[in-house]
């Protein structure tokens, strides 16, 4: 290979067809394609946004106007309790609700960077007694349809007197979010060298030292992808919260979105203005830890 | 601190997922036990008076034993067996379109062009999103009023009126079908790059000299490595379509009619709308036996598809 020009070497990394050689016709076709991709991934929620900042009247005009003739923050200074409207009690609900939702997603985040990072090191590097079983039980766990406990967890929750408690929706969001933390940190953990505990022990540390001094802190990038899947677990989910917190006030912000959708008198572009102002902190979260959450996810289901 | 010494290797990491087993136990295993005891049981929600377990000083309620019935009831109950068929549709129909879209964004965003660090990082804008949200906007554009694909096609002049997505039953099973399947591919998408990426980039190479075209060389290396996710992506796309609730909680409550009520509506709507724990349990119970099957099987994947080889 002693031709090889310094071109051909940087190109050594790619994977699909060849870009010199592509004729315009297929450099056409390729970018139409990523363009329709683009606009199928992020048109609707482009719209969502649009909608969020029109008011309905334009909304339901036809011909319809893509961009809007009137832009309007007034669906947002609804949700905010700016403006007085006939629904705005519904309205004052949201910000409490993401308050609500905000705790719960935090609490549960911790609790499973606490206990199932500890488990995940555990599942990557020891041999114990139950572990293939065990195993097999976060797998099973994480394809179980939740729904099906949620029964019990009514009869349970109210029985303890954790109904319309967010202490209740924490206990239960953990038990479908720790399967995953472990899988993805025993994925990560599986990454690092072992030498490096090893080391740690023949330099004098017992085995939990070696874990906490050593190990955990270069598992970062493994925990971030954990915790910010768990935050955005419990931020989106909807059927457990709506079915075991009624009571006004208790539920997290899914629930009341959804009812204020279910009110024909509530104008749509101020439930997108909700919908929207509801989806960012996961989008973002998601957005700013992509990497390691791309690695995380996809090490922890592929293994490849 | 000197603890850790003196345990053994085993002990040590059993101590070190204790907590999480604990945890999968009182909030998962015992829940799937008790549920499992209410689908044999008549349920009355507001008596909680009668049979009773202590377990750590709360009074866990046992209602009345009555066997079978609720399965037998389940069982005889023409619209259980509609409901499934229709679910068996949307899991074929969903797994399709997820599989496939999945795929396709996959390759295509898999060539070399201006702007791909950007392009992937759109992929996981539907995915992050709240299965609430993924409802609501599609609602913005498909509504009957004032949905941005009707404007659309009106502006185009393609229709006279207004379509309604939602009017028809089996128009919105399809419509139930491919929101799930938006908020689903790029994840399936994902999956997928993360395989082509692991195919070496010499098998493309030398394939490539020996004059191989673009679909030969997907089908002759690039399906074949990426056939252990084809199988996990299907898998978890089944699951997934079993169990979807949400969207249809959002877009269409099971209707017009029960023309959108898969088993897991079926289960979630006799339980809690109805308070029918019983007979709720039971439905919902038939699902949890096919996941377990599906889970065994992707237990299998795991250990034979995906660790390295030898």
């Amino acid at each position: 290979m002693a031709t090889m020009t310094p071109t051909a070497t940087a190109e050594r990394g790619y994977r699909g067809g060849r870009y010199k050689t592509r004729s315009a016709g297929s450099r056409f076709m390729l970018y139409g394609l990523i363009l329709a991709v683009a606009l199928w991934l992020i048109g609707p929620v482009v719209w969502l946004f649009t909608t969020s900042i029109s008011y309905q009247r334009n909304l339901m005009a036809r011909p319809l106007s893509f961009v809007p003739p009137e832009v309007t923050f007034d669906n947002y200074r609804m949700i905010f309790g700016l403006v007085r409207f006939h629904a705005e009690s519904q309205a004052a609900r949201i910000l409490p609700s993401m308050l609500n939702s905000l705790v719960v997603a935090s609490a549960v985040t911790a609790l499973n960077l606490m206990v199932g990072t500890t488990a995940g090191y555990a599942y990557a590097r020891y041999r114990f007694p139950l572990k293939t079983l065990s195993l097999f039980a976060l797998l099973f766990a994480r394809m179980l349809p939740t729904v099906v406990l949620v029964p019990a967890f009514f009869l349970m929750l109210r029985a303890l007197g954790l109904q319309n408690t967010l202490t209740g929706l924490v206990v239960i969001y953990c038990a479908f979010t720790l399967p995953f933390t472990v899988w993805i940190m025993k994925a990560y953990f599986e990454t690092v060298p072992d030498e490096l505990d090893k080391s740690a022990l023949v330099d004098g540390c017992n085995r939990l030292q070696a874990y906490f001094r050593v190990v955990l802190p270069v598992a970062g990038p493994g925990l971030v992808a954990a915790g910010a899947f768990a935050f955005m677990l419990c931020w989106n989910e909807f059927i457990i919260a709506q079915v075991l917190n009624t009571k006004p006030g208790t539920t997290t912000l899914p629930p009341v979105i959804v009812a204020m959708n279910g009110q024909t008198n509530i104008d749509y572009s101020v439930i997108a203005a909700s919908g929207f102002l509801g989806a960012l902190p996961a989008v973002l979260l998601v957005l700013i830890f992509q990497k390691q959450m791309v690695q995380g996810l996809t090490a922890g289901s592929v293994k490849a | 601190m000197t603890l850790g010494i003196r345990l053994s290797e085993g002990r040590f990491a059993l101590l070190l997922v204790l907590p999480v087993l604990l945890g999968i136990f009182v909030v998962v295993l015992f829940p799937l036990l008790y549920s499992l005891w209410l689908s044999f049981t008549d349920v009355n929600v507001l008596r909680t008076s009668g049979p009773a377990i202590e377990l750590f000083g709360v009074r866990v309620p046992l209602f009345r034993w009555v066997g079978l019935q609720n399965y037998v009831d389940i069982f005889g109950d023409p619209l259980y067996w509609s409901s499934l068929w229709r679910t068996l549709y949307f899991v074929g129909a969903f797994v399709l379109e997820a599989t496939l879209v999945g795929l396709g964004t996959a390759l295509i965003l898999n060539e070399r062009f201006a702007g791909r660090p950007l392009m992937r990082s759109l992929l996981l804008i539907p995915w992050s999103l709240s299965r609430v949200v993924v409802g609501l906007l599609w609602i913005g554009i498909l509504d009957f009023e004032f949905g941005a694909f009707n404007g659309l096609l009106y502006n185009l002049h393609l229709v006279d009126g207004p379509i309604a997505f939602f009017k028809d039953g089996f128009s919105a099973l399809n419509v139930l079908v491919s929101v799930y399947a938006w908020n689903q591919a790029p994840f399936a998408a994902l999956l997928f790059l993360a395989g082509m990426q692991s195919i070496s980039a010499d098998v493309y190479s030398a394939a490539e000299v020996d004059g191989a075209g673009y679909w030969q060389r997907f089908g002759y290396l690039t399906l074949p490595a990426l056939r252990p996710i084809l199988f996990l992506v299907i898998v978890l796309a089944t699951v997934n379509a079993f169990l979807m609730l949400d969207l249809i909680y959002v877009l269409t409550m099971g209707g017009p009619g029960h023309d959108t009520t898969t088993v897991a509506w079926l289960g979630f709507q006799t339980a809690f709308t109805f308070f029918k724990f019983g007979p709720g349990t039971a439905i919902l119970y038939t699902l949890t036996a096919l996941c377990l099957v599906l889970a065994v099987v992707y237990h299998r994947l795991i250990l034979a598809g995906f660790e390295p080889a030898g």
